[in-house]
């Protein structure tokens, strides 16, 4: 058991094809990647990998794919399109991971700003949807496609099965000049390839194709995979979006330095019961995952016996005592580590397995901020998971939380060889390893997103706390003020509203106006169960959001964020005044998230105007009507009336009273 | 006083005092619950593919006892007599579904139950017709079935286990675990749990529903004739057998109508219970609590758990 | 770029199921009346019809639950008279039902494998040890039911009991099931009734691909008119009992009966 990264005396793996011949040669026996198909797992190792991508990279040329050409990459975390990723880059060309959920629109634009030659796809639904463009895209030559199913009977001039290719491949390679010619073209690599482009989804604006480079995007992956001490031993389950920066960076370059293993799920719908069978020991997800798995244990508990229920509760309640400070390394008395081991036997592993968790070493979070109760939920359990912040610009890592010295509400010190500066008005700043080269065919927005000494621009305001972590705000251009001059920071009002399980969602207002009101959509899994409990019937999401019995749970949650807001300083005067519940669920589809699931506040605005002008004019309800786009792309229209409710704030509450009251 | 003292306290000190004939008294509860769940079983096999509440589950149980015996003794050789006993099970399985089960598909639940009565007393008489109404004694020793016992000294005193005793939970808990294997892992098995969950369904993917009814009644009368080897080796056989067959139902309250599972616990729960109880409650109202202890603990179940211990809970939603 | 998709040729094939002059009647209620129709080899035929038409009860006539009074059915060349469902379904014809009749206390895997059934030949010692050939029979039937769950695309559900699962998705795995069967016909029983739009739209795509994949036959009832007109090649129209129009989508869309009947009623 060793880590790849140790074995690279003369600094020469510096591109993946490099890599990748390494393993075959040093631990070609050991799993490279896994895909459960028709219900079995299948697994290539690093020889079979090795072979694998040799043979794409061959197929790839003789569509005459050669340096700096572009490949797009379309579909689920499958192995055929892990591979598509490294033959491309075996062969010196680029390539481009496009969202998979992506409406044809957005995946017109990315193709042809990226110059596309050849799109490698998962299955018919992605080759419709490129078809359905193909007009606009004259630079598009090929389509390879992955799975067959309802393909055969189309037109194959330029369509191609992967499965077939390879095959083709496989008995040109069979001639060994021509596989050493091939063999040879991964020495022409230098660090200084573009390695990649991945496409940010951006909250505003088109998104920007953000070029990596070679040799800074496995000098990157080396100083994490060291600093999470990863192996060819580890394994974790590749779950997350292909085109998204955590994908590229946590399953593939880590993967690819460490030699370890990278399991594809069956379907997007079973990540949850392969977890339960891979027992990743590396994981990532974003907080909201953490959320919603909680919140189905939970309802799973409540739906058990009384016994269960009891032993349940009890040791969970001594894990939140103890369970942190035994991990940490801390003292604890003898009694309360063996009481705490019982519970590890009886609720803790069983409760781990049951979420795939139980051989996890390092897990991490990031992306949003995650609720002290939830973070500590998972640590209690002897969950070591942590919290990092990243960005596309610096191939991912910019802060991160080391063993040991890890909090819920900050993003851990600058990760290794990472430089981080505080500008002065607040944007957090660094330089990083795997900072990115440019943004593709931009370098307006790439000097912009630089500062003149070559720092890159977060956009986020942040503050350092006493122990040198940081801590995130919000995004700095979203911090406004209300009319009065008060500091509103909606990211921090709407994350303590979504830290209730029954909300789902929450947009906040109040930017030049005088006060705040938010929109909210609800969690219909709690919510649901909490109506089933209490007897109310409801058909539709519309129809339960409207009810006046969910109002009311609902503007006990506002109320409650409002008593936590009077507590601090800065932010008393930014309670929440008025609230109403959106009549449908915001939707990436519908342009009111970004594929990253984050909400898009002027979006919002703009497409409820009606709801909005309500919030604000003192009426009890309002009206809207607008167009909604189902999962295939058809439009419909959807049209409600509106509650709007007032809810009470809180006196500002000074720390002197506090502390008197505490006292 | 002294009494709340007999019913709490006194029991236990019996027990703790003289452990061998806890022992004793355990041993033979696990027994005639052993012999109790496999009666159950047969119970359930049918309630579960066929939904009818096979009255005459007890009897087919006497039934197939007394044509073993009576076979013999009109001088058939043992092991012949049993393999033409279980050819008599196969083809009153046939005739079931064919003069039964046929002609009443789709009718009301009470109907069918109503057919098992009458299955009941046609039993009782096809049997005494032929083979005459005197109690009979099993033919134990010409089936190569143990007798005697195995005493133990032990615990400061004397066990005495019955070798037919030990025969008969053995051969129970064969039984059990083959029926168990074929019907999860069998594709007869998949096809009984599939009539059992929803005739049509079933006939659309090409079970035959026919067919399975004959297995399932041919498997309960097989279960039936083993059950009626073992109680008729302990007393002998006649038609007063039925008694015990009928402990069969507080087991099946118990462990829930269509639970296999439910079926073994409960006829241990039941075999057990009523033999402790016999023996260490029953002298303070005087004895012979044994008959009607086994109902008395299904009523208290049925209060707490209408399902039974493992039945299917039943929600109606509205 | 132009890779346009090629469209499956319909197929107008050779004549699967003639139904002739069946008539059905309840007691005095006569629920089917000398109706006649056919269904090709390889094609998508809806019957439809306003409730209490007669398409449930046609179903259950081919299906063979019902036994008409009157009248001939000839499947696959040979004219039956009475024929059992478990005949039926050795004969090849798959159904689905109008509410689902599912073996919900086992899982999804378990119950498409009961659609193997009739596939499964070893013997039944065999099948009593599960081992030996019997074994390597199960695997392969695995293997196919494997093809179906992936087919539909519930993977996730595999191991779930399906009672506890959501009507759409039960309504899936029910389909599922009939598709084990490797039917020659497929009846499909209001196959969209109480499905959400998008739920209809995946069913609609299923048995689209169905059709186009396996060249399964599938005749088809439905309540959904549009559905219907966009999924089929050839429609029924029944009202009554009788049988009011027969033709393609186009055909019946503007026949003055149906209109009268079914899309003037209760549209």
């Amino acid at each position: 058991m060793q880590s790849g990264a140790s074995r690279d005396p003369e600094g020469a793996l510096d591109t993946f094809p490099k890599w990748l011949r390494h393993h075959a040669q040093v631990r070609g026996a050991r799993p490279a990647i896994r895909l459960k198909d028709r219900g079995i797992w299948r697994t290539w190792n690093w020889t079979d990998t090795h072979e694998s991508v040799r043979a794409l990279a061959h197929a790839l040329r003789t569509l005459s794919i050669g340096v700096g050409d572009k490949v797009a990459i379309v579909g689920a975390n499958r192995p055929a399109l892990y591979w598509g990723i490294t033959a491309a880059q075996w062969l010196r060309a680029v390539p481009v991971p496009v969202y998979a959920d992506a409406v044809a629109d957005e995946m017109a634009y990315v193709i042809e700003n990226a110059d596309v030659k050849i799109a490698l796809v998962q299955d018919q639904e992605q080759v419709d949807k490129i078809l359905s463009i193909a007009a606009r895209l004259p630079q598009l030559t090929h389509i390879l496609y992955d799975e067959e199913r309802g393909l055969r009977t189309y037109d194959h001039s330029r369509l191609h099965f992967i499965a077939e290719v390879m095959a083709k491949s496989r008995a040109a390679l069979a001639a060994p000049a021509m596989a050493r010619e091939l063999d040879d073209a991964i020495d022409d690599g230098r660090a200084d390839d573009p390695s990649i482009m991945l496409y940010t989804s951006g909250t505003t604006g088109r998104s920007k194709g953000v070029v990596l480079s070679a040799g800074r995007s496995v000098a990157a992956a080396r100083d994490t995979v060291e600093f999470d001490k990863l192996t060819d031993q580890d394994e974790q389950l590749a779950y997350l979006p292909l085109a998204w920066v955590g994908d590229h960076y946590l399953n593939y370059a880590q993967m690819f330095v460490a030699g370890g293993c990278m399991a594809c799920p069956e379907s997007a719908d079973t990540v949850q019961q392969d977890l339960r069978e891979i027992g990743p020991t590396f994981y990532f997800a974003p907080p909201r995952v953490f959320e919603s798995l909680l919140t189905r244990v939970m309802i799973r508990m409540e739906d058990a016996g009384a016994l269960k229920r009891a032993i349940f509760h009890h040791f969970l309640g001594l894990a939140r005592r103890w369970g942190e400070k035994i991990m940490d390394g801390k003292r604890v008395p003898l009694h309360a580590r063996l009481h705490y081991a019982l519970g590890a036997l009886l609720v803790y592993a069983p409760l781990k397995n049951v979420l795939g968790f139980s051989r996890i070493r390092t897990a991490y979070t990031a992306g949003e901020a995650i609720g002290q109760d939830l973070f500590s939920f998972y640590r209690s359990l002897g969950l070591n998971l942590k919290q990092l912040y990243g960005q596309t610009e610096a191939f991912l890592y910019v802060t991160c939380q080391a063993d040991g010295a890890v909090r819920a509400d900050t993003v851990g010190p600058a990760a290794p060889n990472v430089s981080l500066r505080l500008a002065p008005d607040g944007e957090v700043q660094f330089k990083s390893p795997g900072q990115f080269v440019e943004y593709y065919k931009d370098p307006a927005k790439t000097a912009e997103a630089l500062t003149d000494d070559g720092f890159v621009k977060t956009g986020d305001a942040g503050i350092f706390d006493e122990d040198g972590q940081l801590k995130i705000l919000d995004r700095a251009k979203d911090v406004g003020r209300l009319r009065d001059g008060t500091l509103f920071a909606p990211k921090y009002i709407e994350n303590k509203l979504k830290f209730f399980p029954n909300i789902k969602e929450a947009v906040a207002y109040g930017d030049s106006r005088d006060f705040v009101t938010v929109m909210l959509n609800i969690e219909l899994a709690s919510v649901g169960n909490w109506a089933e409990r209490n007897g109310i019937a409801y058909a539709s999401y519309q129809e339960i959001a409207a009810h006046p019995r969910v109002y009311a749970l609902i503007a006990e949650h506002v109320r409650e964020v409002n008593r936590a807001l009077a507590r601090e300083a800065q932010m008393a005067g930014a309670q929440i005044r008025r609230f109403l519940i959106l009549p449908k669920e915001l939707e990436a589809d519908d342009g009111e998230l970004t594929r990253t699931q984050k909400v898009r506040r002027g979006f919002i605005a703009e497409r409820y105007a009606t709801l909005c002008a309500g919030l604000y004019d003192g009426s009890s309800a309002a009206d809207i009507a607008t167009e909604v786009t189902y999962e295939d792309g058809r439009k419909g229209v959807l049209a409600a009336r509106v509650r709007i409710e007032d809810v009470d704030v809180d006196l500002p509450v000074s720390h002197e009273i506090l502390r008197e009251r505490a006292a | 006083m002294s009494f709340v003292y007999s019913i709490f306290v006194d029991p236990f000190v019996q027990m703790i005092g003289a452990p061998d004939l806890l022992v004793q008294t355990l041993w033979e509860g696990l027994v005639g619950g052993v012999l109790y769940a496999l009666i159950a079983l047969g119970f359930v096999l049918i309630f579960k593919a066929s939904g009818v509440f096979n009255f005459a589950q007890g009897i087919m149980m006497v039934f197939a006892a007394l044509t073993l015996v009576g076979l013999h003794e009109k001088g058939v050789p043992a092991f012949l007599a049993l393999a033409l006993t279980i050819l008599v099970m196969f083809a009153l399985a046939l005739a079931v579904e064919r003069v039964i089960l046929r002609p009443l598909v789709n009718q009301p639940d009470i109907i069918l139950f109503m057919a098992t009565f009458g299955l009941t007393y046609v039993l009782i008489g096809l049997g005494e017709l032929v083979f005459g109404g005197n109690p009979k004694n099993m033919i134990t020793s010409e089936l190569l079935l143990p007798s005697g016992s195995l005493d133990f000294k032990t615990l400061g005193g004397l066990v005495s286990l019955q070798k037919i005793d030990i025969a008969a939970a053995i051969i129970a808990s064969l039984m059990v675990a083959v029926l168990a294997l074929f019907f999860q892992k069998t594709r007869i098995g998949r096809a009984l749990r599939a009539v059992a969950d929803d005739h049509q369904a079933a006939l659309s993917v090409g079970i035959s529903l026919d067919q399975i009814w004959v297995i399932v009644w041919f498997t309960a009368g097989l279960v039936a004739l083993a059950t009626g080897i073992m109680w008729g080796a302990r007393s002998n056989v006649s038609f007063a057998l039925e008694i015990i067959a009928l402990k069969a139902l507080p087991v099946l309250i118990l462990g829930g109508l269509t639970s296999v599972p439910g079926a073994i616990v409960g006829g241990l729960i039941i075999g057990i219970g009523e033999k402790l109880g016999e023996f260490y409650w029953g002298p303070l109202v005087g004895g012979g609590i044994e008959s009607w202890l086994a109902y008395f603990i299904a009523l208290a179940v049925l209060l707490f758990r209408p399902q039974g211990l493992f039945g299917e809970k039943i929600i109606e939603r509205i | 770029m132009s890779v346009a998709a090629v469209e499956p040729a319909t197929a107008a094939g050779e004549t699967l199921l003639k139904v002739e002059n069946v008539s059905l009647s309840f007691g005095g209620v006569r629920a089917i009346r000398d109706v006649s129709f056919d269904i090709r080899r390889g094609e998508i035929r809806a019957i439809i019809g306003p409730n209490g038409a007669g398409k449930t009860s046609m179903l259950n006539v081919i299906n063979g639950f019902y036994h008409p009074q009157a009248g001939r059915i000839t499947y696959k060349g040979a004219t039956r008279r009475r024929m059992r469902p478990h005949q039926a379904a050795a004969q090849g014809v798959a159904r689905t039902f109008q509410n689902v009749a599912l073996f919900k206390g086992m899982t999804t895997l378990d119950n498409i494998l009961t659609g193997r059934t009739l596939r499964m030949h070893k013997s039944f010692f065999w099948q009593l040890w599960r081992y030996g050939p019997a074994l390597n029979e199960e695997i392969e039937h695995r293997k196919y039911c494997e093809e179906i769950i992936d087919f539909l695309e519930i993977e996730r559900i595999r191991k779930e009991p399906v009672g506890r699962l959501p009507y759409g998705l039960q309504k899936r795995v029910e389909l599922g099931r009939a598709l084990a069967m490797q039917p020659d016909l497929l009846l499909l029983d209001e196959p969209m009734a109480g499905m959400n739009l998008e739920e209809k739209e995946d069913m609609s795509r299923f048995i689209l691909d169905v059709n186009a994949e396996f060249g399964t036959t599938i005749a088809l009832i439905e309540h959904d008119i549009g559905v219907v007109m966009d999924l089929s090649d050839r429609i029924v129209v029944l009202d009554y009992g009788n049988k009011i129009a027969d033709g393609k989508p186009d055909e019946v869309r503007s026949d003055q009966k149906v209109i009268d009947a079914y899309l003037g009623v209760v549209h």
